[in-house]
């Protein structure tokens, strides 16, 4: 639209146009074309002769008027066409305006939204700042529990080290004092046999000093016997020196004795130097024996004196290092404050534990958080596309405008030209323009508005120019933010990924059974099935082991009944020993009576239910081949047999099961039984059945 | 089993505790059967979860699994049960072998105000079904038990519970660098098992 101020409409009465003059009818009288009144008013001419024209002039001014005209016509036909166009430019423009109005509005909003974004954005960083800050917290949080956890570790394997060493200890202590103990049963066995050997010896001397007590009191027989005879063949002698003359016999008769008497009398003699010398070998015997022990002793108790030192100095320095250690853990002054300081430690643990389930709970809800921001991000990027795109399309939009506007003020410089050269050329004619001189009035009016309008769009353009760039720099700015956030997201997603890894460790921690010892606690049933085979093992060798100590203490009894000197000779230690032994047998016995007992029962049971079920009594016998091999034998009679000596004799050994022969199962009808299940189809089940079966149909039909 | 209205399954705190104590003791015996620690031939047929199942019919072994369920049931009853580990060790070294683990998460709404859940029967029952599948497919990727073993049964309890007569507290039994592969869960709404066994390298695996 091309605005023209239209030039100030001239009054017909005031002034008259050239071109008024052209409308002028031929019934008026003609007139002679005459300068317009601001020109130099020409010198009158005399009355007759303004009226005198010639044809030809007013034909040419005819013309010349019509050329005009036409002229003018043509150009008010440009100037309506140029109007028409400048009214369409116009309608254009102002659509065109409309659409801006319309897109400044929209940016307007887009601007208050992404104002609002930005608040939101802001919030967000404020967010992103506390979590920072918490994130702060945690990694300082991760960092002292990650140092606690390796000054936990450092104890723990201290303490390992420590408990590990302490175990040695305890397996070498163990060792020693198993080594004693069979040292002193040893030394008790040697004893044992020492004072058995002495028994035996005492046992042959005393047979032998019964021998010779015999031998004594035989020959005292025999020496009262020849001292009565003696006395006898005396007095007789005396009686017969009286008489007469003593014969030579009685004499021989009485040196015969005599000699039997003194040799009988050495004889004795020698057995009492015999029996002294015996004793007094013995007695050097026992004295031998009791130093080759007692050097025995000594020289074993030299050697583990040599041990005991090397231990005692290996233990003494194991202590010191210790000490050092407890020394280098802080809060820790003796071995009694580590469980104290582990505990401690194992608190700290949890308490980090239980900050990292905080730390892990804050996590997911960063995670959602950073969900959030990412979905606030992904918006802020489209939107922020979007307003780039809309700066741009209104930047194109604006510079059209902007072209059009420049195309327009040239236009309306022409037609300003025009319009002025127009009245130029209407001031220089005469003649009737009255419907030019409005349109171009109206034209020029016309344009008038159109140069406001401009001037209104020109405004708005800045304006909008000016909103475009502060919207530029808003975008610049929020870009700028964008990537922060992008760097602070990525940043995020690093440390979700190590959390989410340090999750799968707790988990598979969890699943591996670690526990919380402040929180659970483990439980297990005591009467498990080990425990029943544990106890019977443990019963059949505290039997075994009861059984040694009652022959050991008969032993030791008998020798102390029999001489006190061997009683004396029992070292203190075996004593004790053997008080303590008394009191184990003594708890042994009523424990063996105990399981007797309830044995006794319990096998009772079960072979009266063997009985009921199966048919037969069974018994069961331990025997030894001709070989020495110990072998069970069962002996199984029916409950249907009629006479004891129906008998199944088997024998039992490392699972094979034997039948034996005997008199009922040399009988032809078992031996062929036993032929067939046994020797042929190998099943003693079918052919005890098949026997039950027979014997009950037996005693059923008799 | 859960209490049931004629017409819903509603699952009360006592029924539920009666289904995990149950699952547990037939997945007890599953174990011990396909993992061979006792004998085939000591092992009966029955049918439950709508699968053939294998019951011990050693007594000593029965009247052991019978007082622990019912122990168990106890305990979960109160809320106070957190696991059960059953555990496989050599009998003559006593190492440990194997571990099944049985997580419990209790929903503390219910031990606190005694309310009821809903959830079908059919759909416990083929969660527990899937579990005792896995068990006895287990077989395929264990290591073998080629020597004689022994189990025991782990309870992890709260702190604040009391140890009954029959039973003593333990250590974990842990195995060291064990590997872990984790089986199906099945929840009644009160009860949620977590089912996970861990198992000792093998050496052939290592080499």
């Amino acid at each position: 639209m091309i605005l023209r101020t239209p030039p100030p409409k001239k009054q017909r009465s005031e002034t008259r146009d050239p071109g008024s003059l052209l409308v002028a009818s031929s019934d008026l009288p003609l007139v002679i074309y005459e300068d317009p009144p601001s020109a130099a008013p020409p010198p009158q001419p005399s009355s007759g002769e303004h009226l005198l024209c010639t044809y030809q002039c007013r034909q040419m001014v005819k013309s010349d008027f019509f050329d005009a005209l036409s002229c003018a016509e043509k150009q008010v036909d440009d100037y309506q066409s140029r109007s028409k166009a400048l009214e369409e430019n116009f309608s254009k423009v102002e659509a065109e305006r409309k659409q801006i109005l319309d897109r400044f509005l929209d940016s307007e909003q887009e601007l208050a939204a992404a104002k609002g974004r930005e608040q939101a954005l802001q919030e967000q960083l404020l967010k992103e700042v506390k979590l920072r800050n918490e994130m702060n917290l945690r990694l300082k949080a991760d960092a002292s529990k990650a140092s606690a956890e390796e000054k936990a570790s450092i104890f723990e394997r201290k303490l390992s080290n420590l408990s590990e060493s302490i175990e040695k200890e305890k397996k070498r202590l163990h060792n020693e004092i198993e080594l004693l103990e069979r040292d002193s049963k040893l030394s008790v066995s040697r004893k044992s046999a020492d004072l058995e050997r002495m028994e035996c010896r005492a046992i042959n001397a005393e047979e032998e000093s019964g021998l010779l007590k015999e031998q004594l009191e035989d020959l005292k027989k025999q020496l009262t016997e020849c001292m009565h005879q003696k006395s006898e063949v005396e007095k007789k002698l005396s009686s017969f020196t009286f008489q007469e003359a003593s014969s030579t016999d009685s004499n021989i008769l009485v040196k015969h004795l005599q000699e039997e008497l003194r040799n009988y009398e050495s004889e004795v003699r020698e057995a009492r130097k015999l029996r002294s010398s015996r004793e007094n070998i013995e007695l050097l015997k026992e004295k031998l024996s009791e130093e080759k022990g007692r050097r025995e002793r000594a020289e074993g108790e030299l050697s583990k004196l040599h041990e005991f030192q090397m231990s005692m100095k290996k233990l003494e320095d194991e202590l010191s290092s210790w000490k050092l250690m407890i020394k280098e853990i802080p809060g820790v002054s003796c071995s009694e404050d580590i469980p104290v300081k582990f505990a401690a430690l194992q608190k700290e643990v949890i308490d980090c534990m239980m900050k990292e389930g905080d730390a892990n709970a804050r996590l997911k809800q960063m995670e959602v958080a950073l969900d959030a921001v990412q979905s606030g991000k992904h918006i802020a990027e489209t939107e922020a596309a979007f307003a780039k795109e809309k700066a741009e399309e209104s930047k194109s939009e604006v510079k059209r405008i902007e072209v059009m506007l420049s195309m327009i003020t040239e236009e309306r410089d022409k037609l300003r030209d025009l319009v002025n050269e127009f009245k130029r050329l209407k001031n220089d004619e005469a003649g009737d323009e009255t419907v030019s001189g409005t349109l171009i009035q109206e034209l020029e009016s016309s344009l008038a508005k159109k140069e406001s309008c401009i001037k209104g769009l020109e405004s708005s353009l800045h304006e909008q120019k000016k909103v475009n760039t502060r919207q530029s720099e808003e975008i610049k700015l929020l870009n700028e933010r964008l990537n922060n956030e992008a760097r602070r997201i990525k940043s995020l997603e690093r440390e979700s990924d190590r959390l989410r890894s340090e999750i799968s460790l707790l988990e598979s921690k969890l699943g591996h059974g670690d526990y919380s010892s402040a929180n659970t606690k483990v439980l297990r049933m005591v009467n498990t099935l080990a425990v029943d085979n544990e106890a019977k093992q443990t019963i059949e060798a505290l039997q075994n082991e009861l059984q040694k100590t009652k022959e050991k203490l008969q032993a030791v009894e008998e020798l102390r009944s029999q001489s006190g000197n061997a009683g004396k000779l029992v070292d203190s230690y075996i004593s004790g020993k053997v008080v303590q032994l008394k009191e184990q047998i003594a708890t042994l016995e009523k424990r063996e009576e105990r399981y007797k007992t309830v044995f006794a029962d319990r096998i009772s049971v079960f072979r009266r239910a063997c009985c009921e079920l199966f048919g037969y009594k069974i018994v069961m016998d331990e025997h030894q081949r001709a070989n020495g091999i110990p072998v069970t034998r069962f002996t199984l009679q029916s409950i249907y047999a009629q006479g004891d000596d129906e008998k199944l004799e088997f024998e039992y050994e490392s699972g094979n099961t034997i039948i034996l022969a005997n008199d009922y199962t040399s009988q032809p009808e078992i031996s062929h039984q036993v032929d067939i299940f046994i020797r042929k189809l190998n099943s003693i089940p079918a052919f005890t059945a098949n026997l039950t079966v027979e014997s009950f149909n037996r005693r059923t039909l008799s | 089993m859960a209490s049931r209205t004629v017409a819903k399954d509603i699952i009360t705190l006592r029924g539920s505790a009666a289904i995990v104590s149950e699952f547990f003791g037939y997945a007890a015996n599953s174990i011990l059967y396909n993992r061979g620690v006792y004998p085939e031939e000591s092992f009966a047929k029955v049918k439950k979860y709508g699968l053939p199942m294998l019951l011990t019919q050693d007594e000593g072994v029965k009247s052991f699994i019978a007082s622990l369920t019912a122990q168990l049931s106890e305990w979960l009853e109160s809320g106070k049960l957190q696991r059960i580990v059953l555990v496989i060790m050599s009998k003559a070294t006593n190492e440990v072998l194997e571990r099944w683990n049985f997580s419990i998460e209790t929903d503390g709404e219910v031990v606190e105000k005694g309310v009821s859940r809903e959830k079908s029967d059919k759909e416990i029952m083929r969660e527990i079904q899937a579990i005792m599948r896995q068990i006895a497919s287990s077989i395929t990727y264990l290591p073998c038990l080629d020597e004689p073993c022994v189990f025991d049964v782990l309870a992890y309890t709260d702190k604040d519970v009391a140890i009954p007569f029959t039973w003593i507290e333990s250590d974990p039994k842990l195995i060291a660098n064990p590997q872990m592969v984790k089986l199906h869960s099945f929840d009644t709404k009160i009860h949620k098992v977590d089912t996970l066994v861990s198992y000792k390298n093998d050496e052939w695996d290592e080499q």
